[in-house]
C-alpha cells in the first residue's frame, strides 16, 4: 500500500483534469460542436486552433454567484457599507472641519512622539504637510479625503491582517492554504474586484477601502508571518526553559521581536493604499487621485504633475511617520547592534 | 509644450493599446482606428475593423481612450479615423479643428441618438416623476441621497474627461437642480454602467446620465426626463459656456440658457493627412458609406453582451453575417472577400 502512496495525488490531479474536460464539452453551445463525439477522432482539424467546445464555463456561474450575493446579502453589504461610510465621514467631516493650521500642528504633534522626538523628521513632515496646501488650495479637502480613507483602509488591514499572520507563522497548513490566496490577491487586476465593489457597495470611498483592503493587506501578512518565523530559535527555546506556555511564548516574546518586521509590513501597507486610493478614483472615489484623472483626461500635463507631487507629498508624510515609529520600537525592543568595519 | 502633450499622449495609449495585425495587402497600408470607452464605439469600431481588415487587407491598429486624448490624437494627426464622434457634444472643438483643415467629416454613423437624464421607472411611476422640474424637491432627492453629501440627493454624471459632464454641470445650474443633486463623477465609463446595473440589481432607485445605443439600455429600464426643448440658439449659448468652464474651471460660470440634449446624429471623422493620401481613397469612401440604424446597433450591443462572452471580433461577424446593409459599402469584391471569412 506504501507503495502506491504517491501515486494518489497525480492519480487525483487526472480525474479532475477529464472531470473538467467533460463538462467544457456538454456545455459547449451546439453550434460550436462537433455533430458527433466520435468525430474528435476522425477528423482531426480542432487540434489547429484552440476549439471552441474546448472552453470551461467558469463566467455564467461567476455571474450567476454574483448576482445571488447581491440578491441574497444585500443587506450584509449594505451594513458593511453603512459603517464603514460613518467611519468614513465622520473622520472626514471632522478634520476638513478644523482650520488647516490646527491639522498641521497635530501632525507635527503625532510625529514628534511617533518618531521618538526627533526633530529633523518632524521639520521634514511639517513641511511636508504645509506644501500640501501650498501647491493648491483645493488639494488640502482632497487630502485630507484620501488621508481618511487611507487610514481607515490601513486599520481595516491591521485588525485582520495581523492576526492571520501570526496564525499563518504558527500553522503550517494555513500558511499552505494562505498563500495562494495573497498570491491571487496580490495579481488579479485591480479593476476585477473595483467594478464589483460598485456592485455591492455603490459608487464612492466604500469599494476604494474595500479596494485597498484586497490589494494592501499581503503585504502585511507576509511580513507578520516572516517576522515571527524568523525570530531565534534558542530565544524561544530558552523561553519554553524557563516554562513559558505558548501564549507566553507568542506575547512575551515572538511578537515583540518580530515587531520590526509587523511594523515594515504595516508601512509597505500605507504606501500601496495609497497607490491604489489613485487607482480608485476611476470608480468615484472622491481625493486627490480624481485631480490626476482629471488632469489627464484633459491633457493638462501640469495639473496632473501638480497632484502627482501632491501624493508623493503624502507618501512621504505616512512614510516618515510609520518608518520613524518602527525604528523607535526597535530601538527599545532590541539592543543596538553596531555593526564595525 | 507640443513635445509633452505628445509625450503624453503616448503614455495614454501605451496605457490602452490593442493590436491587431494582419498582413497588408498591396492596396492598403496601416489604417489606425480611434476606440473610445463605451461599448457602441467598441461596436463599430469593431466592424470597420474588420471589414478593413479582411476586405481591403489594411493593417488594423485600433486604440482605445476617453474622448479628450483620442480626439486631440486625431487633430493631431496620430489616429487616422473614429467612427463615432458625438458631435453635437463637441461642436466647438470640432468646428475649430474643420476651420483649421485638421479633420474631415465622414457623415452620419446612427442616426437618431438620445442622451439625457433618466429615472428607473419603478420610481418615475411611484412618484410620477416626468421631468426635471420634478426632481427639484428635498423629498426626491432623498430618495437618490449621495452618501458622501448630506442632505443632498446623486445624479450619476459623465465622467470628468467627457464634455458632457460638463455639460451636466450648466444644465443642473440651469436647471436648478444643483441645490438638491451633486453632479456625481463615477470615474471611469465602466462604472457609470456598474452604479445603473448595481442600483437595478438592488432594487434602489437610479438617478443617471444615460445615452443610448447602448446594450445596458436594452437591459433595463430607464425613463428619459423631459428637459427643455432643443433650440439651436439655446444650445450655442449654453456650448460657448461650457467651453469656457472646460478651459478656465467651474468658477467662470455665467447664466445661460439650457435645453435638451438634440436626438442626434453621431457622426465619423478622419484626419486630413489620412483623408487626403489618394491611396487611401477606396477606405475613405467606405467610411463614407458606413451606416448603422441604432436598432441594429443595440441588438449587436445585447449579442456581445449576452452571447459572445466579450468577444468584439465575435460580435463584429454576428452583425456582417446577419445583415446586409453592409454589401452596400463596399465594393462587390471587397465584399465578396468579407463574406468569404463569416
Amino acid at each position: 500500500m506504501e507503495k502506491y502512496k504517491k501515486f494518489i495525488k497525480p492519480v487525483i490531479y487526472s480525474v479532475v483534469f477529464v472531470f473538467f474536460i467533460i463538462i467544457s464539452y456538454r456545455s459547449a453551445k451546439p453550434r460550436y460542436k462537433p455533430e458527433n463525439f466520435t468525430d474528435i477522432f476522425n477528423d482531426f482539424s480542432w487540434l489547429g486552433n484552440w476549439p471552441k467546445w474546448l472552453d470551461f464555463p467558469l463566467m455564467q456561474p461567476l455571474n450567476a454567484g454574483f448576482d445571488w450575493l447581491i440578491v441574497k446579502y444585500g443587506l450584509f453589504f449594505e451594513g458593511i457599507n453603512n459603517f464603514l461610510l460613518g467611519l468614513y465621514t465622520a473622520m472626514k467631516n471632522s478634520l476638513v472641519g478644523l482650520p488647516w493650521p490646527i491639522v498641521i500642528a497635530l501632525v507635527i504633534f503625532i510625529t514628534y512622539f511617533a518618531s521618538g522626538r526627533k526633530t529633523n523628521t518632524t521639520v521634514m513632515v511639517a513641511f511636508c504637510t504645509f506644501f500640501l496646501g501650498f501647491l493648491s488650495p483645493r488639494y488640502w479637502d482632497k487630502c485630507i479625503m484620501t488621508t481618511c480613507i487611507v487610514i481607515i483602509g490601513m486599520l481595516l488591514c491591521i485588525v485582520v491582517g495581523i492576526p492571520i499572520g501570526i496564525a499563518m507563522a504558527r500553522n503550517k497548513k494555513i500558511r499552505n492554504a494562505l498563500l495562494p490566496i495573497l498570491d491571487l490577491m496580490q495579481t488579479i487586476p485591480s479593476f476585477c474586484y473595483l467594478i464589483p465593489g460598485i456592485l455591492l457597495f455603490g459608487l464612492g470611498a466604500v469599494p476604494a477601502i474595500i479596494a485597498i483592503f484586497v490589494y494592501a493587506v499581503p503585504p502585511l501578512i507576509r511580513l507578520t508571518d516572516l517576522g515571527i518565523r524568523l525570530v531565534d530559535k534558542e530565544v524561544i527555546e530558552a523561553s519554553e526553559a524557563f516554562g513559558a506556555s505558548r501564549k507566553q511564548t507568542l506575547w512575551g516574546v515572538q511578537i515583540p521581536l518580530a515587531l520590526p518586521n509587523i511594523m515594515q509590513g504595516i508601512n509597505q501597507c500605507t504606501m500601496m493604499s495609497l497607490a491604489m486610493v489613485v487607482i480608485a478614483s476611476m470608480i468615484g472615489t472622491r481625493g486627490i487621485g480624481d485631480e490626476v484623472l482629471l488632469g489627464l483626461q484633459q491633457l493638462n500635463v501640469g495639473m496632473a504633475t501638480e497632484a502627482g507631487i501632491a501624493i508623493v507629498l503624502l507618501a512621504i508624510i505616512f512614510d516618515r511617520i510609520t518608518q520613524s515609529y518602527g525604528e523607535k520600537i526597535q530601538e527599545r525592543t532590541q539592543q543596538k547592534k553596531d555593526i564595525k568595519f | 509644450m507640443k513635445f509633452l502633450r505628445n509625450l503624453i499622449l503616448s503614455f495614454v495609449f501605451a496605457g490602452a493599446m490593442t493590436l491587431t495585425a494582419t498582413s497588408a495587402n498591396a492596396g492598403c497600408g496601416k489604417v489606425h482606428l480611434g476606440d473610445f470607452d463605451w461599448d457602441s464605439a467598441n461596436i463599430h469600431t469593431a466592424i470597420a475593423g474588420y471589414i478593413l481588415e479582411k476586405g481591403y487587407g489594411c493593417e488594423v491598429e485600433s486604440t482605445k481612450g476617453s474622448t479628450t486624448p483620442i480626439m486631440a490624437a486625431l487633430f493631431d494627426q496620430q489616429i487616422d479615423i473614429v467612427t463615432e464622434v458625438w458631435r453635437d457634444n463637441l461642436v466647438q472643438l470640432i468646428e475649430d479643428n474643420l476651420a483649421k483643415g485638421t479633420i474631415i467629416e465622414l457623415g452620419i454613423n446612427t442616426p437618431s441618438s438620445t442622451q439625457g437624464f433618466y429615472v428607473d421607472k419603478p420610481t418615475a411611476d411611484k412618484y410620477g416623476l416626468k421631468s426635471v422640474e420634478d426632481m427639484k424637491s428635498a423629498e426626491i432627492a432623498a430618495l437618490f441621497a449621495d452618501p458622501e453629501a448630506p442632505g443632498k440627493g446623486r445624479m450619476t454624471s459623465c465622467i470628468s474627461g467627457w464634455t458632457c459632464y460638463t455639460i451636466n454641470l450648466v444644465k443642473h445650474k440651469v436647471y436648478g437642480l444643483d441645490e438638491f443633486y451633486t453632479n456625481f463623477d463615477p470615474g471611469s465609463g465602466g462604472a457609470l454602467d456598474a452604479a445603473i446595473a448595481g442600483g437595478f440589481k438592488k432594487g434602489k432607485p437610479v438617478f443617471s446620465y444615460y445615452w443610448t445605443p447602448t446594450g445596458l439600455m436594452g437591459k433595463v429600464d430607464l425613463v428619459k426626463l423631459e428637459e427643455p426643448k432643443y433650440d439651436q440658439a439655446c444650445w450655442d449659448e449654453m456650448t460657448k459656456v461650457v467651453e469656457d468652464i472646460k478651459a478656465n474651471g467651474p468658477d467662470v460660470y455665467k447664466d445661460t440658457c439650457a435645453c435638451e440634449y438634440v436626438n442626434m446624429s453621431l457622426t465619423k471623422a478622419a484626419s486630413t493627412k489620412f483623408a487626403s493620401n489618394a491611396k487611401n481613397k477606396p477606405v475613405i469612401d467606405f467610411i463614407r458609406a458606413y451606416s448603422i440604424p441604432t436598432a441594429a446597433v443595440n441588438k449587436a450591443l445585447a449579442f456581445y453582451m449576452d452571447e459572445s462572452g466579450g468577444d468584439m471580433e465575435a460580435t463584429a461577424k454576428y452583425f456582417l453575417s446577419n445583415n446586409a446593409m453592409w454589401k452596400s459599402w463596399v465594393p462587390a469584391d471587397v465584399a465578396a472577400k468579407v463574406a468569404d471569412t463569416l
